[in-house]
């Protein structure tokens, strides 16, 4: 049984905006919250980029987040999905 | 152009925060052209990005012995720290078909008129992408968008002669969001038009009026009593609940 981690992360995209990713992990990813002060439209698909990242394994290729984060029909604006994947990536180590 | 201007009105931070809904989908439905309103308020308030964490942002145990509101828009950026008189909001409900498609030009194209005004008055500003308003001493103030299927909704808010160590007390200011400004101070990073100009809150509102004025075909006319009753009802069920202020 492989213990439940609690993580966070952050980055401040240069000439963007902060995002955060709170998640709780042990062997996949369990819950995701992004917060920051980015922009996204429409607002509501933040829901889908959290569900987006959840059940991927703790030791989730970029590649794999990556095109997950991208099949999020979603505008993000200040940050990008390779930002989104670098700070889960980061939280995850 | 034909733009309508609401310049009067006090109201509580949850019944201004509805007001954006309400009015951005009333253009989007086409049932309302071109608005542009300026807030007055009445009292202090914190206010939130749509995805910022409540505890991460706001000094939670000031706010509390304070009792100051704490909102969360429904537009997205940062948090700020807002006083009546203090600061100047406004607020630009457009068809999409008045807006540039592209985000970040739509920011400069929607905050040009303002800049133009502020430097008419001798303060040396400009845009400063994504969604700032700058001078060299630090930001005046910010900006931020939402978009419906047919309608963008453009709110700035520029500090007139906000009290900064107020604002830390009730902000949290994070190191991290500053790390690559290459700014020591975080009051440095606030700029207030009060400190460029001899004239006031009011007088400066009167020449963005009058901006308005030159470059839009503009009237004006008050909020009417069903825009008003549909923001009071959206207040009481989001607006000033913890569910849509404290969580997310």
């Amino acid at each position: 049984m492989t213990e439940t981690i609690d993580a966070r992360s952050s980055k401040k995209v240069p000439d963007g905006k902060l995002i955060r990713v709170d998640l709780t992990y042990d062997d996949r990813i369990e819950s995701v919250t992004i917060t920051g002060d980015f922009f996204l439209e429409p607002p509501e698909a933040r829901e889908e980029l959290e569900r987006a990242i959840e059940g991927h394994p703790n030791d989730v290729e970029r590649d794999e987040l990556l095109v997950a984060i991208q099949d999020v029909d979603a505008s993000l604006i200040g940050f990008t999905a390779g930002d989104l994947a670098d700070v889960t990536r980061e939280a995850l180590t | 152009m034909t733009w309508t201007i609401i310049d009067e009105g006090r109201y509580s931070e949850p019944i201004q925060q509805a007001l954006e809904p309400v009015l951005l989908d009333r253009v989007d439905a086409g049932e309302i052209g071109p608005t542009l309103r300026f807030w007055y308020r009445e009292r202090p308030a914190a206010l939130l990005g749509r995805f910022q964490d409540y505890s991460d942002e706001v000094a939670t145990g000031y706010v509390e012995e304070r009792n100051l509101d704490v909102v969360r828009r429904i537009t997205g950026g940062g948090a700020m720290f807002v006083e009546p008189g203090a600061v100047i909001t406004y607020s630009m409900y457009l068809p999409r078909s008045e807006v540039p498609s592209d985000v970040e030009e739509s920011y400069a194209e929607l905050d040009r008129w303002t800049i133009d005004t502020l430097r008419d008055l001798g303060i040396d500003v400009s845009h400063e992408p994504l969604n700032d308003i700058a001078h060299p001493d630090g930001k005046i103030g910010g900006a931020a968008q939402l978009r419906r299927e047919n309608a963008v909704l453009h709110h700035t808010t520029m500090s007139y002669d906000l009290d900064i160590q107020e604002m830390l007390r009730v902000l949290r200011i994070g190191q991290e969001k500053v790390s690559d400004k290459a700014i020591s101070s975080a009051e440095k990073r606030v700029a207030r038009i009060g400190e460029y100009v001899d004239i006031s809150r009011d007088d400066v509102i009167d020449a963005m009026v009058d901006t308005a004025r030159n470059r839009f075909d503009v009237t004006e006319r008050s909020l009417t009593d069903d825009e008003l009753a549909a923001a009071r009802r959206l207040a009481d069920q989001k607006f000033s609940t913890s569910v849509w202020n404290e969580e997310l």
